[in-house]
């Protein structure tokens, strides 16, 4: 089954009664002349001062194509070149319509009515409101002759072979902007940018980026931010902030403005981020970290896009989008009552969660050749590592041993630390090693300060208080070897690596389970706080 | 189940009206695939969807694929059901066209049929209404049945909106020869128009009286038909004789002189009147389907066209009877459809 929509052409389907009529290009006549359409149903739409163009289009069509009903519309406007009038009046045609997809094909026909009217049925058949094909007819050159061409265009671009080539390369290209060129190989950050990439070309709604301190959120956030912008999706400007630095009484004036003489201290005007990323995008890094009170105002400044500045009794705009970053489990933070609901419910549609770069591995080697870039374009000279070097360095850095906890922002220490060290830009095996030296003293620093923590949530702070330092040291290390490995072999392996070595046999699970009994600790109670 | 490959041959839908026809008659079915493979645009246009829908509403059959565009349909022919009926085509359909997948099934048929088709009735590439009323029928007749056919109205290209109503009235077909067209017995011209003006007329008929010089003036008439008819014009040329009548028709075209059209088309029905053939151009293909249903036959024919040979092929598929081609030492063509 075939339907076309289509306008009575008040000019070109008009010709002087008589045979000569059959001469002249009509184009509703001519739709239905076509030996390769067939067309079951014509909807006619039309205003009532045509009506009798309309019947005598509908007798014509009836003599050239007996198969067709036509099915007459009234549908009167004011003013046919009124945009939103049509528009409207065309809305409410399709809505009330009961097109079938499924069984029938629908042809919107756009040579005939008011150019405002053919706008019309092209946004209505773009947004699938009217779900069809686009229909488009025109006289044949030369003689005149009443049947023409007709010609469907299906806005599907991706069903036109070279457009969707072109969409392809687009798309590769926006996927590499946001990987900021880095040829990254891991899978699923991969599919993740991915997804990302076609969120950021088509929404506006809220986006969530989760992963731990260093993973790239805020670069990640401004990336697709440019995309956007070389996208023509915002016109506006990037504006970030890490909420943790918004503490106290100075966070709702930063983030949403304040009137002169509002407080002390107010004595001008401020703008706020909100307003300054009108239009553009605003990015709150460690949102989890924001007050309950600005949590509400961020709410309602996102649904309505409209909140009061600090001191004003007047509601000001702004449209933006909003980007948000956390490393903490913001379901956690609802659950403890720190982060509101609602909010996390509207934040929540587009969450993507970045990897450390201890799960991206096989991303080092591209990286370290991204930041050997940076460092040449920031410092204005080149560094590069010897074979050795590099091969030293990665191995090293892809091990189990390399934590990476401060993720990129440690890779990109690094990096800046031996080429800046090495002579004449030479990174060699020497650099390599004094510098694989300095991350095994960082990260270990990092385990004892953060070993308090989980020691106090393994045995309690009375617990860890009677244990010595010599002691804590250790079991933080024990554990955190148990929480990485999938068994207690696995992390007996581990713990026992070099004993193993020399040793003919033995049973390292054994012994770790027994180490582990001396602080009334078992595998179990490790696994079941993960 | 025949299987045929519709790009063969001329390809055109000539191939799935005739299997059709054949297939309602012998009870075999068949699938046509790669239907109209070789052309512009390939696959079932309306006409052809019409013509395959008429043979299955004046029977029990039932058909695959029978879809605009579609480049493949499987027919299963059901039992022929005589009675009235009625068929609407549109622009590019001919009534003629209909009646050719038709109208043997229902000769075929066990009771008598009136069968309506609107559409076009004198158009290029089909042919017009008066041929089928005095060069066919007649010989239709002679072989059994009797089939009369009346117009109601005239439909012009690319309007339509003809009509024309067939009686038919079924007999076994009896095998026949057609080798001599016997004495001529008249001559005579038609210049059918409607809403174009009569001067045009005029031109075209005073054209081929150039070619006509032995033609007596009374011989030519003109037929103005009402307006709402038109735009359209036919000439008609007539070659009666005692076994056979002739009829050859050119059609008004916009962007072709009428004098061009007038001259073409005088000097094909001298042609046929200068030769000893039985069947011209029209009638020769159209001779094999009711010759190979009736058992067999000949005739003699000007020269062979590529939509014979294309419908010799497609008969001998369905009934296995091959049909020979040869030429006559009179320059003429012999054709004998098999026993």
């Amino acid at each position: 089954m075939t339907t076309v929509i289509s306008f009575l052409g008040s000019t070109l389907d008009a010709a002087k009664f008589g045979p000569s009529r059959w001469n002249k290009w009509r184009p509703s006549v001519s739709i239905c002349m076509q030996d390769d359409l067939k067309v079951d149903r014509f909807i006619m739409l039309h205003g009532t001062y045509h009506q009798r163009l309309a019947d005598f289009v509908a007798k014509d069509i009836a003599d050239v194509s007996p198969e067709t009903e036509v099915i007459q519309h009234v549908l009167n406007f004011d003013d046919a070149w009124d945009f939103e009038e049509v528009y409207g009046k065309l809305l409410d045609f399709s809505r009330d319509f009961e097109f079938e997809p499924g069984q029938e094909d629908y042809l919107i026909h756009i040579t005939t009515g008011t150019h405002v009217a053919q706008i019309c049925l092209f946004l209505l058949t773009e947004a699938r409101y009217l779900p069809g094909k686009l229909l488009q007819t025109q006289p044949q050159r030369g003689q005149p002759q009443p049947i023409g061409t007709w010609a469907a265009i299906d806005l599907d671009l991706s069903r036109y072979d070279s457009i969707a080539t072109r969409f392809a390369a687009d798309t590769q290209e926006s996927t590499s902007f946001l990987k900021s060129g880095i040829e990254t190989r891991n899978a699923a950050f991969n599919t993740m940018i991915d997804e990302i990439e076609r969120v950021a070309v088509r929404s506006r709604a809220p986006l969530l980026l989760m992963g731990p301190t260093g993973a790239g959120k805020s670069q990640l956030a401004r990336r697709i931010f440019e995309l956007k912008k070389m996208r023509h999706q915002v016109e506006g400007d990037y504006v970030a902030v890490n909420c943790a630095t918004l503490k106290g009484d100075g966070a709702m004036s930063a983030l949403f403005g304040h009137k002169k003489g509002a407080f002390t201290g107010a004595v001008q005007d401020r703008a706020g981020l909100l307003r300054s990323a009108d239009k553009g995008v605003l990015f709150l890094d460690e949102i989890g970290e924001l007050g309950l009170d600005e949590q509400a105002m961020i709410l309602r400044a996102i649904e309505d896009g409209k909140f009061f500045p600090v001191g004003s009794d007047k509601e000001v705009q702004s449209d933006f989008q909003l980007m948000a970053g956390t490393n903490r489990i913001l379901m956690d933070a609802v659950a403890q009552g720190t982060f509101r609901e609602d909010l996390f419910a509207r934040l929540n549609l587009w969450t993507f969660a970045l990897p450390g770069l201890a799960d991206r591995k096989e991303d080092i080697a591209p990286n370290l050749e991204y930041e050997l870039e940076r460092y040449a374009e920031r410092e204005g000279q080149r560094a590069t590592f010897n074979a050795e070097a590099r091969k030293t360095y990665l191995s090293f850095a892809t091990s189990p041993a390399a934590r990476w906890s401060g993720n990129f922002r440690d890779l990109a220490a690094s990096i800046t630390r031996m080429a800046t060290l090495s002579i004449a830009g030479r990174i060699d095996a020497g650099d390599v090693r004094s510098e694989i030296a300095r991350l095994e003293m960082l990260w270990s620093g990092n385990g004892a300060d953060n070993g308090t923590d989980t020691l106090e949530q393994f045995l309690g702070v009375d617990a860890v208080a009677t244990l010595d330092p010599f002691d804590r040291v250790q079991l933080t290390e024990v554990i955190r070897v148990c929480h990485r490995s999938r068994s207690l072999s696995e992390a007996g392996r581990t713990l026992f690596a070099a004993s193993r070595v020399t040793k003919k046999s033995s049973n390292d699970a054994d012994r770790l389970r027994k180490y582990l009994m001396r602080f009334d600790l078992s595998w179990d109670d490790l696994q079941a706080a993960e | 189940m025949i299987t045929i490959d519709g790009s063969e041959g001329e390809g055109g839908g000539q191939v799935l009206r005739n299997s059709c026809a054949l297939s309602l008659i012998t009870g075999e079915a068949f699938t046509i695939d790669n239907i109209r493979g070789k052309r512009a645009k390939p696959g079932l246009m309306r006409q052809h969807l019409t013509s395959i829908q008429a043979a299955c509403q004046i029977s029990t059959s039932d058909c695959d694929g029978l879809e605009m565009r579609s480049s493949k349909i499987t027919f299963r022919p059901g039992k022929v059901v005589p009675g009235e009926y009625s068929f609407a085509v549109g622009t590019a359909g001919s009534t003629g066209l209909v009646l050719q997948t038709i109208l043997m099934p229902l000769i075929y048929a066990d009771g008598p049929s009136r069968v309506t088709i609107e559409g076009g009735t004198h158009a290029a590439m089909a042919p017009p209404f008066d041929f089928l009323e005095k060069c066919y029928l007649p010989i239709i007749d002679r072989m059994g049945p009797t089939v009369s056919a009346k117009i109601v109205r005239h439909g012009f290209y690319p309007r339509g909106g003809g009509k024309i109503v067939i009686d038919i009235d079924p007999a076994p077909l009896r095998a026949i020869d057609c080798m001599d067209r016997g004495e001529l017995i008249s001559r005579s011209g038609m210049m059918k128009f409607a809403g174009i003006p009569f001067d045009i007329a005029e031109r075209m008929i005073k054209a081929s009286r150039k070619t006509l010089t032995d033609w007596r003036e009374g011989a030519f008439i003109y037929r103005d038909l009402p307006d709402s008819e038109g735009p359209g014009m036919a000439i008609l040329f007539e070659a009666e004789y005692e076994n056979v009548t002739e009829v050859v028709a050119g059609f008004g075209k916009i962007g072709v002189k009428a004098e061009r059209i007038g001259k073409s088309t005088a000097a094909r029905i001298a042609g046929y009147i200068g030769s000893t053939a039985f069947a011209g151009p029209y009638l020769q293909d159209q001779l094999l389907l009711p010759f190979a249903i009736a058992g067999g036959g000949k005739f003699t024919s000007v020269k062979i066209s590529q939509h014979t040979l294309t419908a010799a092929d497609i008969i001998e598929r369905f009934t296995g009877r091959a049909t020979r081609f040869s030429k006559l030492d009179d320059g003429t063509h012999l054709v004998e459809v098999g026993g």
